[in-house]
């Protein structure tokens, strides 16, 4: 098809879908228009019922708890997927070396970004943590803690370099940091089952508004989420990075 | 308020329009994480900080990370053809 027909199909197919769009937009509802009362129920029911203040971790972990479940094993699935895919089809044996490109000046990192990264991988491990632990309490959560996490270890790629940074990273501790995340998880939905309730039902003490012990089964499956999150995202990274390095010495 | 989200809009508007227009795989990614920067501050102004915190390291240091990873892998397979 030439430019020119492409150009007048265009023109023409536009003209037909303008007055849809336009209509379409002009019936939207007014900006931060909220018609739904679930939103409002979860507000006034979450501290009194689960002494929480963070009410989306209310709905993540608790409410809807058994939907953050299958989500949690979808990263999983694709986090094992990416790494049976790359660790089978590349073997073990691989060197820190980074793989060789032409026309690629192979400068070192600048003392500024080894700087920054030292600097920052720190503070920003030791926020990620925070997040995690009060997810129930101020905004964040497992999640987003655990994103924090693989962050700040980023970081320390950036300061440290990557034969330093594998070491940190390695593969066998974050295939068992991530199972033992999901584990948390599903062991924690079972145990109330033990005693009669039903699965995630939360039959823990509350514990006090406002600490980072309230919200009964919410910290300890939120714990979980934050090991895997963090665990998975660095497999990821760790799985292909790899695929960037020389094969080892023996000539393969 | 009304300002700042309008404000953060017209910018949003401004990246994303640069992730269209830029041709270059490498640049278009770290035009991708300015935009995710920019997307995070206005999920923090829309009162969402727990979607921010996932967008700010998502958008801005995961996603550039992975695609710089692929583009450079692919850069050195051909070298050995």
């Amino acid at each position: 098809m030439s430019r020119h027909i492409r150009s007048v199909a265009f023109v023409v197919m536009a003209l037909i879908l303008v007055p849809f769009i336009v209509a379409g937009l002009s019936g939207l509802p007014a900006f931060g228009n909220y018609p739904g009362p679930y939103g409002d129920i979860i507000n006034a029911i979450g501290t009194p019922v689960r002494h929480i203040t963070n009410m989306v971790t209310g709905v993540n972990y608790d409410f809807r708890g058994l939907d953050t479940l299958g989500e949690e094993f979808i990263l999983f699935a694709s986090v094992t997927g990416i790494v049976m895919l790359l660790r089978g089809a590349r073997g073990e044996a691989k060197s820190a070396d980074a793989l060789r490109i032409e026309h690629r000046r192979r400068e070192g990192r600048s003392e500024a970004v080894m700087g920054a990264g030292r600097l920052l991988a720190p503070i920003t491990l030791l926020y990620g943590i925070y997040v995690v632990l009060h997810a129930q309490i101020t905004p964040g959560g497992g999640f987003q803690g655990g994103v924090i996490v693989f962050g700040a270890v980023l970081l320390a790629y950036l300061g440290e370099g990557y034969s330093v940074w594998r070491h940190v990273a390695h593969s066998t501790v974050l295939d068992l940091t991530e199972a033992l995340g999901a584990g948390i998880y599903v062991i924690g939905g079972l145990i109330p089952m033990f005693f009669g309730a039903r699965y995630l039902q939360n039959i823990l003490p509350l514990g006090e508004t406002k600490t980072i012990t309230s919200g009964g089964l919410i910290p300890i499956i939120n714990f979980g989420v934050g090991l895997a999150v963090a665990a998975g995202f660095l497999s990821i990274a760790l799985e292909l990075l790899e695929e960037t390095r020389a094969t080892g010495g023996d000539g393969s | 308020m009304t300002l700042v989200i309008a404000g953060l809009l017209a910018i949003l508007s401004i990246t994303g329009l640069g992730v269209v227009l830029t041709r270059d795989p490498r640049r278009q990614t770290l035009a991708m994480a300015a935009n995710g920067l920019v997307l995070s501050a206005l999920f923090l102004a829309l009162q969402a900080p727990d979607v921010a915190f996932s967008e700010i390291v998502i958008g801005s240091a995961a996603l550039p990370l992975f695609f710089f990873v692929a583009l450079s892998s692919l850069r050195a397979d051909r070298e050995h053809k």
